[in-house]
């Protein structure tokens, strides 16, 4: 699902990001991604979105060459991400029903689709009674979840998440780590960024742990150090 | 459909939010594109008023009376020889006459007093270069002669020549004039042209800024880069199509308050019509589809990347 061939990102003010890190990711697979701040975490899911172009090496997504990627066709890549951050990404004046159902109609999806689809999958999360709420009206952990509705309501085949649980308390936190299971059960790839230990540990996942922007441990059923 | 809608809301959203910049933009544009189409109409009425007066006629040559049709034939066979004449058209007292009748038509004190006897036939000569007329005078064997009133006439010796009027010097100033006036205001158009542009590239941009977290999770999400700027480029074309739409309505208005009521007062000055307001309409309609793109195209750059 995900390959990183001897990848290498050096960015244009000189820091090395990531250095000659080969990675391979199977299709349904929870993997955890650790390492101090700086080690290249979130440079790897840039790379992945194709936000950033890696200096060396070659990226692989579903299949794709993602260095031959032309640029027009990123969007269509991206269909078949999700991502979630550690500041949800909210949009403030839209209520849970928008911020999910405006991710479908920015790509064109018909009315009946989203009807369908968005209170399914936010019912899904466990947030089917605040469709109607706005995000100041919700609780972090339940900002959070819509914010994983919206990345998966398209249905992707991978999923990012970029410290989804940084901004949330340790008993939140193990309910959206439930959360991302269950999705990840459903068959979504799960990629998770984070420098959470007690999740870590508690979920015996592989974990890919990166220091100065190089692979140091790719252990399955790990913990955080 | 379901898209035309998103965009329509897009677009409307925007404008609201970008309220007074936007109007901004659009009273720019108006007075812009208002000031194009009036150069556009100065230009006209100066054709006109040049056409009246010469019938883009370069030179006359007046006949004397009575007229013999083989002379006439012989002078048009000579004049055509010359390498100065583009073509020569003859006409008759009875043509001069109703030409001098339409153009003083509201002045009787003209028409009236002057018979047609008096008007002579004459044939008139488009020249291939204004600076070759002097072929004529020699080519007709006429001398310069001066006027007992001051000023000077050609008096021709060839049979059947009164004289020679050489219009393209008055022709040529005419026009100097006309280029001159429409260059001055489509200078100044152009200057408010590009001042819209800016200004609509600015409000693209602000409107840009002001969404710029909606458009990071639409990029996250995989919408397409069309489907991000359609909504602006749109707000952009807006924009300066209502200041067309103003600046066509406003020449419409200058015509009928300003132009029209000069109808009574200069009589044989033939005005600009509103079918000529109307012809203009199109070109500032496209002018104003430009502004937009090249507003859209500026205000946008930074946001091209994906």
């Amino acid at each position: 699902m995900i390959s990183l061939q001897h990848v290498t990102k050096v960015y244009r003010n000189g820091v090395t990001a990531l250095e000659d890190v080969s990675v391979e990711i199977e299709k349904g697979e929870f993997v955890f991604v650790v390492g101090p701040s700086g080690s290249g975490k979130s440079t790897l899911i840039r790379l992945l979105l194709k936000e950033e172009e890696p200096s060396k090496g070659d990226v692989y997504l579903a299949g794709k060459h993602l260095n031959k990627f032309s640029v027009w066709k990123v969007p269509h890549l991206r269909r078949n991400i999700g991502t979630v951050f550690q500041d949800y990404k909210l949009l403030q004046d839209k209520t849970s029903f928008e911020n999910v159902a405006f991710a479908l109609e920015v790509i064109g999806k018909p009315k009946n689709v989203i009807d369908q689809r968005v209170p399914e999958i936010l019912e899904y999360v466990g947030l089917g009674e605040k469709l109607n709420s706005y995000p100041d009206e919700l609780s972090g952990g339940e900002q959070q979840r819509v914010s994983i509705a919206r990345a998966c309501v398209n249905r992707p085949l991978v999923l990012l998440a970029d410290e989804p649980t940084g901004n949330l308390d340790p008993s939140t936190s193990v309910d959206i780590m439930r959360l991302l299971d269950k999705v990840n059960r459903i068959g979504t790839t799960v990629v998770m960024a984070t420098h959470d230990q007690a999740i870590v540990d508690a979920m015996r996942k592989r974990v890919i742990e990166l220091d100065k922007g190089r692979v140091v441990r790719d252990q399955a059923r790990g913990v955080y150090s | 459909m379901r898209r035309f809608d998103y965009y329509f809301r897009e677009t409307a959203t925007g404008l609201r939010r970008n309220g007074i910049v936007a109007f901004a933009a659009m009273s720019t544009a108006f007075i812009a594109l208002f000031l194009f189409g009036l150069a556009l109409l100065v230009a006209r009425e100066f054709d006109l008023v040049i056409y009246n007066i010469t019938r883009n006629v370069q030179v006359a040559v007046y006949l004397t009376d009575p007229v013999r049709p083989d002379t006439v034939t012989g002078l048009m066979q000579k004049l055509e020889a010359l390498p100065a004449v583009a073509d020569v058209t003859y006409e008759t007292k009875q043509q001069a006459c109703d030409r001098f009748h339409a153009l003083f038509v509201n002045q009787p004190i003209f028409t009236e007093n002057v018979s047609c006897d008096a008007i002579p036939a004459s044939l008139r000569v488009r020249l291939t270069d204004t600076g070759l007329f002097d072929q004529i005078p020699v080519a007709l064997s006429c001398s310069n002669q001066e006027q007992p009133g001051g000023g000077a006439k050609l008096v021709c010796t060839e049979p059947g020549v009164e004289t020679v009027a050489d219009y393209s010097s008055l022709l040529s100033r005419l026009t100097a004039i006309t280029r001159a006036l429409s260059i001055g205001i489509l200078f100044v158009a152009v200057v408010m042209l590009a001042s819209a542009i800016a200004l609509i590239a600015n409000t693209l941009r602000m409107g840009m800024f002001a969404r710029r977290r909606e458009i990071g999770i639409m990029r996250l999400v995989g919408a397409t880069n069309w489907r991000i700027r359609v909504p602006f480029l749109i707000e952009g074309l807006v924009e300066s199509l209502l200041g067309a739409f103003a600046a066509v309505v406003f020449l419409f208005i200058v015509k009928v308050f300003f132009i029209d009521r000069l109808r009574g007062e200069i009589q044989f000055f033939p005005l600009i019509r509103n079918s000529d307001v109307l012809a203009v309409a199109p070109l500032i309609i496209i002018a104003s589809v430009v502004v937009a793109v090249v507003a859209g195209t500026i205000g946008m750059r930074r946001f091209l990347d994906v």
